[in-house]
């Protein structure tokens, strides 16, 4: 962004954006549908066998609930729960935490009242949350990887028979970088290490947590790795080390997840008839005082 | 003086301050024989390739490191043995006769934290240290914008990320070292750290406090650019005590290539 001003504008924007996957629908009839019957359809159909215990699950609100509509999101942020509400959309199936801790108990925060307001934004819209991580995680070929290859419009050009690794027409590093900035929307969470002219043509896609086991096995393979959330003291300082250098673009978690959220509604949306099931997110949640 | 003898000595030290050696402890020796004879000293954010490189360049045998030297939390190299980036680590250390050893968790004990003295210094936060609450700074009100390109400014950090609104206005500032900020109270404004999750860290919730127009931000570093200036305090320390051989900062740096590549 030329100025901070332009920069401000782009979060709002951002932050503002939905993301309809849907034509508009005419209002039916309300459904009968309850958000347990709909959240045992999934489970049905993820193809994963239901591990016990998981993350996932009620986080929010009623399990009796009627569904008037679905929104899937990476992270229930105040203000995706706010546009989910106005939207119409009660039912929403998340990635991350919504009370900031895996336990859901808002962790230092649970006596903060941000804490305590969006426990009450929930109950006022009679919202439900309900949690889909491991299990989307689960299936196989990987979802999120997939997805984020589509939205760089990669899916073309997968490796079969290798684990998130894409043949991408030669480039040089600093073109991927605006081809990665442009096409995802990244702000200030953008992080990379390499050599701007060092041509990059073989890519491992790890979204999510980048973790050391499937870098240090996948990167012999690849000039470079598009990581989404990957350790400073692992990935980062091992990409470093590598002789001849090989480059690491870091996305942040939830700008490599998303593309995963919206297939997940559209893949909801595939054996849900009877509501609208949307994708809404959040963008990167950083800026950057240099950019 | 070998360089098992300069960490006897940091346990000596230690001890005199009230701080026991630990029984599970990741501040051990990583590589190389602690038998060496040490002809210098180098303290570092993290023993990078490229650390060890200019080390050795400088005659400094014995690498003092915060972070790990192979990519895990516990330096366990089992997973690694076939990796060729581990390999030509290692035989990098093994040929210039290096010594690393790892000073994490003893050196957050010490009081002050030097990892959190050498990130206020740098921010230029330490005259605004609070008198009652450890690692707070109180700061002419300011507004995030603001503290942001400052902070760029002075760590030369060439990936700062901020979350919260730019125009916030601020006072109260928390400062953590390394991995995760400290929580965002009500009696803090701004928390800045190294880096942190994206999720169970503190960005989602500065996101809902804006939201709910409670401006709460938080400001991450990079973790080398968060305790890479700890280590030059560890450095000082030692030069306290550890005396008839050089000791120098040598700094991991910012491993990050600027915003726009």
């Amino acid at each position: 962004m030329a100025t901070t001003r332009s920069r401000r504008e782009f979060l709002w924007t951002a932050a503002s954006t939905l993301a309809v996957c849907t034509a508009p629908r005419v209002a039916a009839a309300p459904s009968e549908l309850t958000a347990a019957e709909l959240t045992g359809r999934v489970r049905e159909k993820v193809g994963v066998a239901w591990r016990t215990p998981s993350v996932d699950g009620f986080k929010a609100g009623r399990a009796e609930a009627l569904v008037t509509g679905i929104a899937t999101a990476v992270l229930p942020t105040v203000d995706v729960l706010r546009r989910a509400a106005a939207a119409g959309h009660n039912l929403l199936i998340t990635q991350e935490p919504t009370f900031y801790t895996s336990a859901e108990d808002g962790g230092a925060a649970a006596s903060d009242p941000v804490y305590a307001a969006k426990k009450a934004l929930i109950d006022e819209r009679h919202l439900v949350i309900w949690r889909f991580s491991d299990h989307w995680n689960a299936r196989r070929p990987n979802e999120s990887v997939a997805a984020l290859a589509n939205a760089l419009g990669w899916s073309a050009y997968r490796l079969a028979d290798a684990d998130g690794l894409y043949r991408i027409p030669e480039v040089r590093l600093d073109t991927l970088l605006q081809h990665v900035r442009t096409r995802l929307r990244v702000r200030g969470g953008l992080r990379w290490l390499g050599v701007p002219d060092m041509p990059v043509r073989t890519v491992v896609l790890s979204p999510g947590t980048t973790d050391l086991p499937s870098t240090v096995s996948r990167l012999p393979h690849a000039d470079a790795i598009i990581a989404g959330e990957p350790r400073e003291w692992e990935a980062v300082p091992y990409v470093l080390d590598t002789r001849p250098r090989k480059a690491l673009v870091s996305l942040g978690r939830v700008v490599s997840l998303e593309p995963g959220a919206a297939a997940c509604a559209a893949w909801v949306r595939s054996f849900t008839p009877e509501v609208p099931v949307d994708s809404l997110t959040t963008g990167d949640p950083y800026w950057s005082p240099l950019s | 003086m070998t360089a098992k003898d300069v960490v006897t000595r940091i346990q000596q030290r230690l001890a005199e301050s009230g701080i026991a050696w630990r029984a599970q402890t990741v501040d051990t020796f990583k590589a190389g024989r602690p038998e060496t004879t040490v002809r210098g000293i180098a303290t570092t954010g993290m023993a990078t390739l490229d650390t060890l490189r200019r080390a050795s360049a400088a005659g400094r045998n014995f690498v003092i490191t915060h972070e790990p030297t192979f990519y895990n939390h516990q330096d366990q190299t089992a997973a690694l043995e076939q990796d060729t980036t581990y390999q030509a680590k290692l035989r990098f250390i093994q040929d210039h006769r290096l010594v690393i050893f790892r000073l994490h968790d003893h050196a957050h004990m010490l009081r002050p934290d030097p990892l959190v003295v050498g990130s206020a210094r740098v921010l230029g936060l330490t005259p605004y240290a609070s008198a009652s609450e450890r690692n707070v700074y109180v700061v002419p009100e300011t507004r995030l914008r603001a503290l942001a390109s400052d902070i760029a400014r002075r760590t030369g950090g060439r990936q700062i990320r901020v979350c919260g609104d730019p125009d916030m206005k601020l006072t109260r500032i928390a400062l953590g070292p390394g991995y995760g900020v400290p929580p965002l109270t009500q009696a803090v404004d701004v928390s800045i750290g190294g880096e942190a999750p994206e999720s169970g860290g503190q960005a989602e919730y500065a996101l809902d406090a804006q939201a709910l127009g409670r401006a709460r931000a938080v400001i991450l570093l990079g973790h080398m650019m968060s305790e890479d200036w700890g280590m030059h305090e560890v450095a000082e320390w030692l030069r306290g005590f550890v005396t008839g051989v050089p000791i120098e900062w040598i700094p991991a740096g910012e491993p990050f290539g600027a915003p726009r590549g």
